[in-house]
């Protein structure tokens, strides 16, 4: 990308501001996405979710959900608790930003971004878990948030974004490469500019760089190979953008997978197979989940 | 995006006035989420224990077929519990038998034709395509494929249709043979004769059911000659080292929930064997629940939507689709 272009995305990404309305609780969350879990205050969660009456009101009918075992949860308070912070977390961001991008910018359909989001936070955190990476929670963050560049994307260059995804779906091509000829840029380009004017942590805004070749950053962190390493699992096991990719790879021979082996042996002797396996159980459950959250609310949510 | 203006304030704010009516609409809503499955963690040791004893595996979330599946033996045997169950899978002295019985049921109504569609697209779209370029390189022009452990003949005959599918395309001025092999000389029988009823038949289209079979009886449609003249049907015992290592020169091997019924020092000898039977770059497919972990490390795993696949190749050789 020229350097005249990335000049005047960085100008965009920050008048963006200007142009989208965004919800109320979102600066507020944009705090907690920032703090370490151990700080985030409960409270303050519950706060934000009982200002915004949808919001609660999605809430309560996930803590009611067969799916966490729970059937008479009735105030926000035993929701959040029921929930756990860090599900709660991600739906309020995900509710949020389907408020920040009006109907009409949307170029992925929203369920299929959240549910690639969402897979990639989960399919990501327990590969941390699975390796003994230090910061699962920050996996999961990092697995959640790294297609920002997407909505950066959708929002501010919509008409040919809608091309790079036609292209990509037509070619069944992975949509950075698309993005490169017809933009001269990458969603991880402009994600990173959001996650820096956002000012979300360092190595977020790595992950959003980085999450499609690792090699871009000086050098290749942890965070950034399992967040690339999900993303590419998640799409394999029809988790991806929506639409049919071509792909074939081998995860061993990923540059990702050998700098994580280095400073996680625990991955050499990990069984990929019964891990891909334990996707595909887990993957009816992301699906339900996403859809109960951001199918049916969507139209509540965007209004 | 920053929502700095509009920050509400934050510890003065109060809940919005419509949360109460959204809580109550919310109460009243259907959910998609699916009921979960409560079971007794000796499934998990059971799963766990068929995983170690014969690398098919079942996921958490899908437990509930193994329980089902369990329950048809535990009624046989009498035991009352998954505890009491595992106990006959372990301590017993007809452990094996048993574990074997289980593994049938496990297994059973595996075969249909044209069951596994991300086989075939990961053919198509991905493995095709590099042996094609591979083979076209060297003046090459004929494919072999080995189907061991046919069964009743649904697999290779699924093989046989697509491949004259993409006869007119992909691998137009191409050969293929298609060897399928079985120990069991009624399987075999069975799939010379190409007769088949609703089951087996549910997921071929009508065009491929025009195109490729004929009218038995009332219930059942036989392939036509074209079709079985595709294949070679031979009996072979995977463990019969003498003919396995004649068996060379293989692009593509299928060997679905064959391997769980061997030993782990059989197993390890006929993933060998079809190692040494695969080209260079060719892929070895077994059953979705199967894995080689622990058995084998010399074949690659290299995954494709929906699907995964062995690849007798060198790191980082393998795959075909940018990422």
């Amino acid at each position: 990308m020229t350097a005249q272009k990335l000049e005047k995305l960085q100008e965009q990404v920050k008048k963006l501001d200007s142009i989208s309305t965004a919800p109320v609780i979102l600066q507020p969350l944009l705090e907690i996405l920032r703090m370490p879990a151990e700080k985030i205050s409960f409270d303050k969660v519950v706060e934000l979710v009982s200002y915004d009456g949808a919001i609660a009101a999605q809430c309560l009918r996930m803590a009611n959900s067969p799916l966490f075992g729970c059937r008479e949860v009735e105030t926000v308070r035993a929701a959040v608790m029921a929930l756990g912070l860090q599900r709660v977390r991600s739906m309020l961001f995900g509710l949020c930003i389907n408020r920040v991008i009006p109907k009409d910018k949307w170029v992925f359909e929203p369920v299929a971004f959240w549910r690639h989001s969402l897979g990639c936070a989960l399919v990501t955190q327990r590969m941390a878990q699975r390796i003994g990476y230090a910061e699962p929670e920050k996996a999961y963050l990092g697995g959640l948030l790294h297609d920002l560049g997407i909505l950066v994307n959708s929002l501010l260059c919509t008409k040919d974004f809608r091309k790079c995804l036609q292209s990509a779906t037509e070619q069944r091509r992975a949509l950075h490469l698309c993005e490169e000829e017809i933009l001269g840029f990458t969603h991880c380009e402009s994600g990173k500019m959001l996650a820096e004017h956002w000012g979300l942590p360092r190595d977020l805004s790595d992950v959003a760089y980085g999450h499609h070749n690792v090699e871009l950053l000086p050098a290749p962190q942890p965070l950034v190979c399992l967040v690339h390493l999900g993303d590419l699992l998640c799409r394999v096991r029809y988790l991806g953008y929506g639409y049919d990719e071509i792909m074939g790879m081998e995860l061993g021979g990923e540059l990702a997978w050998q700098t994580l082996a280095k400073t996680h042996p625990a991955l050499a002797d990990m069984d990929l197979a019964r891990f891909t396996m334990d996707i595909d159980g887990a993957m009816e459950q992301i699906v339900a989940t996403v859809d109960a959250v951001f199918g049916t609310a969507q139209s509540a949510a965007s209004k | 995006m920053s929502a700095g203006r509009q920050e509400p304030h934050a510890g003065k704010q109060g809940p919005a006035k419509d949360t109460t009516m959204a809580i109550e609409a919310a109460k009243a809503m259907p959910t998609a989420i699916p009921e979960p499955v409560s079971s007794d963690p000796a499934y998990l040791k059971i799963r766990d224990l068929i995983y170690r004893m014969s690398g098919i595996y079942q996921p958490e979330e899908k437990l509930y077929l193994l329980v089902s599946r369990s329950a048809r033996r535990m009624s046989v045997v009498g035991a009352k519990t998954a505890s009491e169950y595992l106990e006959h899978l372990t301590l017993r002295g007809n452990r094996d038998a048993e574990l074997r019985l289980l593994l049938n049921e496990i297994t059973i109504g595996e075969t249909y034709m044209f069951r596994s569609p991300p086989h075939l697209e990961a053919l198509r779209n991905v493995i095709l395509p590099q042996i094609v370029q591979a083979k076209s390189a060297m003046g090459f022009k004929r494919l072999r494929f080995w189907n061991a452990g046919c069964s009743t003949g649904e697999e290779p005959y699924t093989l046989a249709m697509f491949l004259l599918e993409e006869s007119e395309k992909l691998l137009a001025g191409w050969s293929f043979d298609i060897l399928a092999t079985d120990l069991n000389d009624n399987s075999l029988e069975a799939a010379k004769a190409g007769i088949y009823g609703e089951y087996a038949l549910r997921n071929t289209s009508e065009l491929l059911r025009r195109k490729y079979f004929k009218v038995h009886d009332e219930k059942r449609l036989q392939v036509t000659d074209q079709l079985k003249s595709q294949i070679r049907f031979d009996r072979v015992n995977l463990s019969d080292d003498s003919k396995m290592v004649f068996l060379k020169g293989m692009d593509v091997i299928f060997c679905c929930n064959v391997l769980i019924y061997f030993d782990l020092a059989s197993k390890r000898r006929v993933v060998q064997h079809f190692y040494s039977n695969l080209l260079p770059n060719g892929y070895l497919f077994l059953g979705h629940a199967e894995s080689l972990f622990q058995v084998d490390d010399t074949f690659r795993l290299v995954h494709f939507p929906g699907a995964t696949a062995y690849c007798k190749a060198l790191a980082g050789a393998a795959g075909g689709g940018k990422k």
